[in-house]
């Protein structure tokens, strides 16, 4: 699913991995830095100065950015801060990349969208509400919430989470790992792929293989 | 001497780079436009367009009925009430050169800056890279509709000045000076030909393809730094200026030299 072939790059030297299809994996950072060069490398953003990194077995450090975008249209990525576009409402951000790679936003996306918020115990009448909002001012857990549920409506074969349990209040961080157990589950072949530095906030989540770098 | 000599090399090579940027955005853009079937792409059309084209309508009709006024005013103070010269100078000056002249600057001075600015600190906080991460190329989605949005919004504002311009201007005159508001609107229907009104709109087109492109690129040209910004607004405002009033002249030349 995930192959890192001798990745050099300032953090890492000579980096070799392999990620299985349908297996859950945590992959333990040093830093925060390093954390953040790892996940740019993994999603595409960065380029290693040494070696090559494949996703659904396409390389891509060679891939044209158009190959990219169709890949990445099959990978969800939860990002620390939520990754939302500031100048769009929630629910704009929610249905953006079905729509965008999609056409259209069909009714059973609404409805799935609504039922990913309810399994989270958010309530209803606030969920409306929270719909219309810019991102901005929301608080990060609910802003990773929404990250989250925008990533999963494109039902993606593989779902990278970047430290998103750091930082949060118990009950916010439980919340956070119930769901993402459960949309790994949700589908058979499922991979998940959860970094982070902080290796206490990933403790409730059960992998496969922990990966200490 | 060798210090000025340097700083214009390395101004000139910048100048160049700047000039290839656009170019090549430009570039992009005609050869992409088809994305704007795409229905995301064209709700940031339609709003691209709302706030650059429509919310700026006010503004242009105030400042079009003054402008209106002033030429109107000096020209009665020049040549009396003539009226087929004040229809004629109104069509030289407002149709021809300050309609679409001021509707782009209008447009650097409201949209030109909010676009570099937006696009930047979307850069600065890593929006374009979620846009990516998305599978969405940031370029189509955020670049391709602002061009075509600023661009059909300088078209269609610069019909607007004209309008205002000449309704205003002889509208308050004929109260003012008791003028005959419909001898002179006739006058300058008379003095108005396809090919002045092909001129304008062709001017207003490309200044809107010039702002857009400028504060465009200039917006994403921001790469990590929150500094960046206002020097990439400044840029943006500074650059369209420049490209507006070069291309006028040229147009201007071509079409009546």
């Amino acid at each position: 699913m995930i192959r890192f072939e001798n990745v050099t790059t300032k953090n890492f030297d000579s980096l070799s991995f392999e990620i299985e299809k349908a297996s859950a994996y945590k992959i333990i950072t040093n830093s925060d830095y390093e954390n953040r060069e790892l996940l740019n490398i993994m999603l595409g953003l960065e380029k290693p100065e040494y070696g090559r990194v494949f996703i659904f077995n396409e390389d891509l450090c060679t891939l044209p950015e158009k190959e990219l975008g169709r890949l990445f249209s099959r990978v969800g990525a939860v990002l620390i801060d939520g990754g939302m576009i500031s100048n769009l409402k929630v629910w704009e951000n929610i249905v953006l990349p079905v729509w965008y790679h999609s056409g259209k936003i069909s009714e059973d996306i609404e409805k799935k969208a609504i039922q990913r918020f309810e399994e989270t115990g958010m309530d209803i009448s606030y969920l409306g509400e929270l719909m219309g909002k810019l991102p901005g001012p929301l608080p990060v857990h609910e802003k990773r919430l929404i990250g989250f549920i925008r990533a999963s409506l494109l039902e993606p074969e593989l779902m990278i989470y970047d430290s998103i349990f750091e930082g949060l209040s118990p009950e916010m961080s439980e919340t956070l790992i119930r769901v993402s157990g459960t949309f790994h589950s949700g589908k058979a072949g499922r991979t998940s792929v959860y970094i982070t530095p902080d290796e206490q906030s990933v403790e409730g989540i059960k992998a496969d293989t922990v990966l200490r770098l | 001497m060798m210090i000025n000599a340097q700083k214009l090399g390395k101004n000139t090579i910048k100048t160049f780079r700047y000039l290839t940027g656009y170019y090549e955005l430009l570039c992009y853009f005609i050869k992409n436009i088809r994305l704007l079937h795409k229905a995301p792409i064209r709700a940031v059309l339609y709003k691209q367009v709302y706030f650059t084209g429509i919310e700026a309508l006010s503004k242009v009709a105030l400042i079009g009925v003054l402008i209106g006024i002033v030429i109107i005013t000096q020209i009665v103070n020049i040549a009396g009430s003539n009226a087929v010269l004040i229809g004629k100078i109104l069509v030289w000056t407002v149709v021809r050169e300050l309609g679409p002249l001021l509707a782009a600057i209008i447009i650097i001075a409201r949209s030109g800056t909010a676009i570099a600015s937006e696009l930047g600190s979307m850069k600065v906080s890593g929006e374009t890279d979620s846009l990516r991460i998305m599978g969405i190329n940031p370029v189509e989605y955020l670049l391709i509709p602002r061009i075509a949005g600023i661009t059909i919004s300088v078209f269609i504002l610069t019909f607007y000045f004209q309008i205002t311009a000449i309704a205003g201007g002889l509208g308050f005159t004929s109260i003012v000076r008791e003028l005959p508001f419909v001898q002179h609107l006739k006058v300058i229907f008379s003095a108005l030909s396809l090919f002045e009104i092909s001129v304008s709109l062709t001017k207003s087109l490309v200044f809107g393809l010039l702002i857009s492109t400028v504060s465009c690129y200039q917006g994403f040209s921001v790469k990590s730094s929150i500094t960046e910004i206002p020097q990439a607004a400044t840029r943006a405002v500074m650059q369209s200026l420049f490209l507006v009033f070069i291309f006028d002249g040229i147009i201007t030349l071509i079409s009546f030299a």
